[in-house]
């Protein structure tokens, strides 16, 4: 048999946001005419799917519909700090933010509708793109709540700021406080290695991540799938090179990245462990999820070959020069046995 | 060569337009007829993203002469929805979330159209094979596969069009609801328009001269020949910065433009603003830079070593960064262990190779403000850091981050912003650069290159006692994320694990390489690597299963992190069940068992891929149907 499959596993944790130091992020948010809401924020998409996540954050905390969600965003004169797109932040900080001005909001639009129905404002709901008072017959469309609130010279706005509770690192020991929020991972990986041309293909990963609370899970599968195929990349193939500090992989056609025929089935196993300090629960998921991906597949090469690779990538030429070495150790522990 | 007149039908429209030989299919369609739904990736015919129909023929236009297209019948992504109204296999893309970044998306899509219309009935093997000349950075392709078998079946029939709707959330709930990403629209019909997509009037073309030495002095820059050209507007240097010139994410120690010496191949030297891209390329090629080679290292241990060349004067050890963690006494838990297993791991340079290269727009507006429209992940700092550069106050620098074709970490440094800056400030006209794939890989930032060496001490019950952890990265020539990625190495790199006694180091060293900076997973993904990579072994010597020597060492709720953080509520052991019984994994120690394994093969493991031998025999049949 010149194919051999195996498995392998690995965990992973991971900390979410900045870094052994204070993160923060602003947004602002208004109740809009026809009952859209309108957030802004300063910092965009970079693929993750954040703009949806924070359309439905603020859907939820206003109660109108994630499609009549607006948000303006990305302009450091226009828009208050959010910081960067990276860390894996953008959700926790971003998306806790925005559920806080959001809130702001609502609160506006809520009491002065309390006091147009004379009703406590506990008792309003919101939903769907609709507010009502329970137990009465009031009920209306957001579009008719902001009419009538800015008949009586309401705007309903909010504007909030969240801060993390953490601290540098000391120099010496390396005590501190770098994150308030951990998440945590496995992953498996089944792989097929070609013990004649070294080649292996990654068939299968299974990936089971905490997230906090997952907004949009269809967008955490997104950020696995992608991270997993990434970490099979440097697994398996990428590598830039440079030889006296010039590069002989300049290109595309140097640098080999993964395709569609490369990737395994991802098979993603969302884990809810809530955030207890955010208003929302949230936590991350961007880089976590490429973390145990490469020990995962270089701890199934070895259970299906019994070969392990230490020096990434494990490219085809190593392992054949790895299966060639444990061939003759083999021989050669055959023969003192002998 | 002249230029000729070129005629074709472009999406659906007679065209008669003046061409240049030298341009592309890619140029003629983004650049003359503002078509600019397909993107250049790479230029090279390898990504894919500039796919588009010639004579309904899938082609890569990056690779085509314009004049191919004479009397051809010419299909961009434009030609999908000329109304607006999305294909089905659009609304799949969008339904399905098959768009991340966006930017591969045009091409996916029509290489999925393609995909459908020479076979309506292929299935998920084949989609992928037809789908094999197009990359995605982003997502991994799984969804980008579920939404062409959604439209497929939508298409023949076997799944209603309601199939392709956003998801019902009129009981209220929204949040843990897979609703549709609402940028998918713009994405999947090419409309969406990321900074190498954005004109302006009277917009300068920018380019940049780099560094052929990986350390030199600069002996002296002479651009008089290049300011003296036709249509060359301004050339800018290093003592064109009025500021205080220094950029990076922890510490400011790179120039916008190299200031008296290089320290890497590709760092920038000059920058043009011209009137158009040729002449802008035609003026680098007249600018006179003399070098005196310095000695270059390129092996950070070596780069530590006593009498290495040293980088930056600042650090004349061409130490970063280290980060240490010191926990109990290792020395004597090693001492106190049952087993003590050392080994050495080392991980490569790796490129974001994000679909996007960098780009960006500047101008200086009506009030002064100098603006900076890029795809940059760090909008906040980067307005900081310029307005030092430019010596203007923060109130007057101003930072628009366009839409981000992939990001990973790589587009954090603000490589280039600065120049386009200086360009807009010195010709008070809009100016705009947009890099070459090659540029792209040469000049920016990779995944940190790493040699870690890991000693762990464990009980025979599978208890760890003591680890050491010490990590050499080769942090390039400048700083950048460097410091960062050291920290969260160091902090995250025994893993998850009780371990009484530990001693982590972890340095990032200057050489004469290509930088290194943030990549997404920034150092954790290194030295977990390693940690990941050595408990397997550990449990092989022990007889244990995978899972229970992790299990046995796992932090759990109010745990004590390696940094003396307790933690409230811990997910590991949530996380290693769910793993281990969704791949249905069957127990024993890692001892090379692959052979006599029972639980390979499920349903959710692909096929392994025959390249030609997997198409379905039956599949042409089931189209005659």
């Amino acid at each position: 048999m010149a194919r051999k499959r195996g498995r392998g596993m690995a965990a992973c944790w991971y900390g979410i946001a900045r870094t052994a130091t204070v993160d923060r992020a602003a947004a602002w948010a208004e109740i809009d005419d026809g009952g859209s809401a309108k957030i802004v924020t300063g910092v965009t998409e970079i693929g993750e799917g954040i703009l949806t996540v924070l359309a439905q954050v603020a859907a939820h905390e206003i109660g109108v519909k994630p499609e009549h969600v607006v948000i303006g965003d990305n302009d450091t004169a226009r828009a208050p700090e959010a910081a960067h797109a990276g860390a894996s932040r953008q959700t926790y900080m971003i998306g806790n933010v925005v559920a806080l001005a959001a809130r702001e909001a609502r609160k506006r639009l809520v009491d002065c509708m309390a006091e147009m129905w004379d009703v406590a404002p506990e008792s309003i709901g919101t939903g769907n793109g609709e507010i009502w008072a329970d137990n009465t017959n009031h009920r209306i469309t957001f579009g008719e709540a902001v009419a009538s609130a800015k008949n009586r010279g309401v705007v309903p706005i909010g504007a909030a700021t969240f801060g993390t509770d953490t601290t540098g690192l000391d120099g010496v020991d390396g005590a501190g406080r770098p994150w308030q929020a951990y998440v945590f991972g496995t992953q498996v990986a089944e792989v097929e290695v070609d013990t004649i041309t070294g080649e292996v293909q990654v068939l299968a990963v299974w990936a089971a991540h905490d997230v906090g609370r997952a907004v949009n899970p269809q967008g955490v599968e997104g950020q696995i799938e992608g991270g997993v195929v990434q970490a099979i990349g440097q697994a398996l193939m990428e590598d830039y090179q440079l030889e006296d500090g010039h590069t002989s992989t300049s290109g595309f056609a140097k640098y080999i990245l993964p395709t569609s025929l490369d990737v395994p089935r991802v098979n993603s196993i969302i884990i809810e462990d809530p955030d207890p300090i955010g208003p929302l629960g949230v936590k991350g998921i961007g880089e976590p999820a490429m973390v145990p991906t490469i020990p995962a597949v270089m701890n199934a090469i070895y259970d299906a070959v019994g070969v392990r690779i230490f020096d990434l990538p494990a490219t085809p030429e190593k392992i054949l020069a790895a299966l060639r070495a444990k061939a003759r150790q083999d021989s050669l522990a055959i023969q003192a046995a002998e | 060569m002249s230029e000729f007149r070129l005629e074709a039908v472009v999406n659906g429209r007679k065209i008669r337009r003046t061409a240049k030989p030298s341009q592309r299919l890619l140029d003629f369609l983004r650049d003359d007829l503002n078509l600019t739904g397909n993107k250049e990736g790479c230029g090279a015919g390898e990504c894919g993203t500039c796919s588009v129909f010639v004579d309904g023929v899938l082609m890569k236009s990056c690779l085509l002469p314009v004049a191919k297209a004479q009397g051809a019948r010419i299909d961009s992504i434009e030609s999908l929805a000329p109304t607006g109204e999305l294909t089905v296999l659009q609304k799949a893309f969008h339904k399905a979330g098959a768009s991340q970044c966006g930017y591969c998306i045009p091409g996916m899509v029509m290489a999925a159209t393609a995909a459908l219309r020479a076979n309506p009935f292929a299935d998920r093997e084949e989609i992928k094979e037809r789908l094999g000349g197009n990359i995605c950075r982003c997502t991994g392709y799984q969804k980008i596969f579920d939404a062409v078998e959604l439209a497929r079946d939508v298409q023949n029939g076997r799944l209603p069009a309601t199939a392709l709707l956003e998801t019902d959330t009129t009981d209220g709930e929204v949040i843990g609801r897979n609703v549709r990403r609402i940028d998918a629209p713009g994405k999947v019909s090419g409309r969406l328009k990321y900074a190498g997509d954005m004109t302006m009037p009277g917009m300068l073309h920018v380019q940049v001269l780099r560094s052929p030495h990986p350390h030199a002095r600069i002996v002296s820059i002479d651009t008089s020949a290049a300011e003296a050209m036709e249509g060359v507007e301004a050339v800018i240097t290093s003592k064109d910065v009025p500021g205080q010139d220094g950029f990076g994410v922890f510490v400011h120690d790179q120039p916008v433009m190299a200031r008296d010496k290089v320290r890497y191949v590709g760092e920038a030297v000059a920058a043009v603003a011209a009137e158009d891209l040729a002449t802008a390329r035609r003026a680098l090629g007249a600018i006179k830079v003399v070098y005196a080679p310095l000695p270059a290292v390129f092996d950070p241990v070596e780069a530590m070593r006593v009498g290495a060349p040293v980088v930056h004067d600042y650090a004349p050890d061409n130490i970063t960064k280290h980060i240490p963690i010191r926990v109990g006494d290792v020395d004597a838990g090693f001492a106190a262990s049952d087993l003590v297993v050392e080994e050495h791991y080392s991980t490569q340079a790796i490129e974001h190779a994000y679909l996007e290269p960098e780009a960006g727009l500047a101008y200086v507006d009506h009030d002064d403000v100098v603006t900076v429209v890029s795809p940059s992940q760090n909008i906040t700092h980067h307005r900081h850091m310029l307005a030092r550069i430019v010596a203007r106050p923060v109130s007057k620098v101003r930072f628009i981050m366009s839409p981000v074709g992939g990001g990973f970490g790589g587009k954090e440094d603000m490589i280039y912003q600065g120049m386009l800056a200086l360009l807009a400030m010195k010709t008070m006209r809009p100016v705009r650069l947009v890099f070459t794939r090659e540029e792209s890989i040469v000049a920016t930032a990779k995944r940190h290159p790493s040699r870690t060496t890991l000693r762990m001490g464990v009980m025979a019950d599978g208890r760890i006692r003591a680890v050491s952890l010490r990590m050499i990265c080769d942090g390039g020539a400048y700083g950048l994320s460097t410091e960062g990625v050291m920290r969260k190495a160091a902090i995250l790199g025994a893993g998850p694990y009780v371990i009484p006694n530990l001693r982590v180091d972890t340095y990032g060293i200057y050489t004469n390489n290509t930088p290194s900076g943030a990549f997404r997973s920034f150092g954790a993904l290194q030295t977990q690597f390693a940690t990941e990579s050595h408990l397997d072994i550990v449990a092989e010597r022990l007889g244990l299963d995978p899972f229970e020597i992790r299990r046995i060492n796992a932090m759990r709720d109010g745990a004590s992190t390696h940094t003396r953080q307790t933690l409230g509520s811990v997910s590991l052991l949530r996380a290693l069940d769910a793993a281990e019984q969704a791949s249905g994994w069957e127990p024993g120690a890692p001892n090379v068992r692959g052979l006599a394994r029972g639980d390979l093969g499920h349903d959710d493991v692909r096929p392994p891929v025959s390249l030609g031998t997997r198409f379905a025999p039956d599949s042409k049949q089931e189209a005659a149907e």
